[in-house]
């Protein structure tokens, strides 16, 4: 059963600056879903439209920022939302206590003058309902959860360190246990090390509470540690789609294959090829498939029409005329 | 606060230096609770007495005592200039935080009423309000005037700062987890702007003690409130420099001359103490 089923998205920036009408196709018809205690990994490199993807599922969007089509459900235990018909008062009750959004350069979601403790109170005091004393020892024991002190709590942002501040981050984002998790980017400013310790810490409290994670990074080698699905965006569509292990054996859109080829592999000295061109500029997208012109198999079909996103195998859909073939 | 304060104490000497002129004149000025004559009686001791055991500071043409009068009136300047200040902080955080976060049309319209404050030319402004109210011009109406006008510049300075803080995760997840509008800027923006508006405050009191001595001086306010203007004012109306009565312009001006430096060092390394840049600059020098 899919806690998230977003159906043909379209969210677009529109700006009319000195007259002049643009539009920037950031998601352009996405249709995906996410089922219940499954880690749902977005790759695709930047400005394919990944975090307005999120966004937009969050319901945080701001002019210039507009949801031109489709449709966001999310099945909470509480009934069914539908995010862009959902008025102020149903997104803020089921915000942080079912969904919780770990932005962009977490690092900085820590208020830099204030104590750790008025992170928790100011952003989920309210989503608990529980009274002050209550809710700080639910906290510290969430905390200890994530081996963290109680004494943070008292601690300002910089007397953390990077990893710990992370930590706090995911404790922050997780401590009302809610059902689905947005993270954008949680790990990318962290060394490989802290990095390795953070990802096994999301996957525990994910399987702690049963919830389920939409996990968005570039990184390629967080996806293949971490998600149980991967969806790979380019120019605002999905492209490819399928469990983890099937998308790295068996690459179909050639995307993705260049961007599994460009992983470093142990004893391979062969040199990496780059994929030549640059990503396509989304206020005048590219006719037919947006990757056709970097695409080493591009032919007058893709430059005249939209692959549309199908089946290849069981859980494994592409959007390619021209699938590369099974290895 | 309490070990920052001795820290700086110990290792800032400006902050040092500052603490303790305006310590002197804040002493000074609490002595006004002991003064054996009101401020307004004059001729309760000879007048044109120099600076003597009985009369520390002289006596005026007016018969009163310097020491017990300028106690009144660095008191009354004093608390001029802080509630000038504290009011157009008041004013500044107040337009400065919901138009940096606002952005937009409230933004344009609250920085171009903003911008007409800092382009009105003050002193002609104020001595046309005193023309216009004559008697009806008070110590109290003045402050209001000044913390009406004395807001714009900072207002802008904290908008700029608001403007960054807008697009910071914090505020970001503050608007997600559903805070409003009010506890985003009270709660997460406040904080962050207070040690700014805190150093600008000292350079505020400056500024508006400054102004009200200049119009008193001229006896463009209400002369019968002593304040340091008004006592250069009345020095001025008796010919004190020409008839040799020096102490009466020299103590006064001295006094306010103490608070201004005071003041000044306060907010400079004030600054140095927000911005840790400048704290690394004066060291390699």
């Amino acid at each position: 059963m899919s806690v998230l089923a977003v159906e043909g998205l379209r969210a677009w920036y529109r700006t009319g600056t000195f007259g002049v009408p643009r539009d920037v196709r950031a998601v352009d018809g996405v249709s995906l879903s996410v089922e219940a205690g499954e880690i749902y990994g977005l790759a695709g490199e930047s400005s394919s439209g990944k975090t307005t993807l999120i966004k937009t599922i969050a319901a945080a969007t701001q002019p210039p920022l507009e949801v031109m089509a489709g449709t966001i459900t999310f099945a909470f235990p509480g009934g069914p939302i539908e995010m862009q018909r959902a008025d102020r008062r149903a997104l803020a009750a089921i915000r942080w206590r079912h969904l919780s959004y770990i932005m962009q350069g977490s690092m900085s979601v820590l208020n830099p003058v204030r104590r750790v403790r008025h992170a928790f109170v100011d952003f989920a005091f309210r989503h608990l309902g529980q009274p002050k004393p209550q809710f700080l020892e639910t906290v510290r024991a969430h905390l200890q959860r994530l081996q963290l002190g109680p004494d943070v709590l008292d601690a300002f942002p910089h007397q953390l360190s990077g990893g710990m501040r992370q930590r706090v981050t995911i404790a922050l984002a997780t401590v009302c246990r809610p059902e689905f998790i947005i993270a954008d980017e949680p790990t990318t400013a962290l060394d490989v090390v802290v990095q390795k310790e953070v990802l096994a810490m999301i996957r525990e409290i994910q399987r702690e509470l049963g919830s389920s994670v939409l996990f968005v990074t570039h990184d390629m080698a967080v996806h293949a540690n971490l998600a149980d699905r991967l969806g790979i965006m380019y120019g605002g569509r999905l492209v490819e789609e399928g469990r983890t292990d099937q998308l790295f054996r068996t690459p179909r859109h050639p995307y993705t294959a260049h961007l599994i080829a460009s992983l470093p592999r142990l004893g391979d000295t062969a040199p990496k090829a780059g994929l030549s061109g640059t990503p396509p500029n989304l206020a005048d997208p590219p006719s037919g498939c947006r990757f056709h012109p970097r695409c080493p198999r591009a032919t007058d079909l893709c430059r005249r029409e939209v692959p549309p996103l199908e089946p290849m195998a069981a859980g494994h859909r592409v959007a390619c005329f021209h699938p590369e073939p099974v290895a | 606060m309490g070990s920052t304060f001795l820290a700086l104490l110990r290792s800032n000497r400006q902050f040092a230096a500052g603490i303790v002129l305006l310590a002197l004149v804040a002493g000074f000025s609490c002595l006004s609770f002991f003064s054996p004559w009101p401020p307004n009686d004059s001729f309760v001791v000879p007048p044109d007495l120099p600076p003597s055991a009985d009369y520390w500071f002289g006596t005026t043409s007016r018969g009163q005592d310097l020491f017990w009068l300028l106690s009144f009136a660095i008191r009354n300047t004093l608390v001029f200039g802080i509630v000038v200040a504290v009011l157009s902080r008041l004013l500044a955080l107040l337009i400065g935080l919901v138009a940096g976060y606002s952005g937009g049309v409230v933004d344009r319209l609250l920085m171009s009423i903003n911008d007409t404050f800092i382009v009105i030319p003050l002193f002609p402004i104020l001595v046309l309000f005193y023309f216009v109210l004559k008697d009806h011009m008070s110590w109290g109406l003045l402050a209001l005037m000044m913390a009406c006008l004395g807001w714009s510049y900072d207002a802008r300075l904290i908008r700029s700062v608001a403007l960054s803080l807008r697009h910071r995760e914090f505020t970001e997840t503050g608007i997600f987890s559903g805070m409003s509008t009010r506890q985003i800027l009270v709660e997460e923006h406040l904080p962050y702007v207070l040690p700014i508006v805190f150093s600008t405050t000292m350079n505020n009191i400056n500024w508006s003690i400054g102004l009200e001595v200049t119009l008193s001086v001229l006896g463009f306010t209400d002369i019968n409130t002593p304040t340091i203007g008004v006592m250069i004012y009345w020095a001025n109306q008796h010919t004190a420099l020409v008839a040799g009565i020096w102490w009466w312009i020299f103590f006064p001006v001295l006094l306010v001359v103490m608070t201004f430096i005071g003041l000044f060092l306060l907010a400079v390394s004030m600054n140095e103490h927000i911005d840790p840049r400048s704290r690394l600059g004066r060291s390699e020098r």
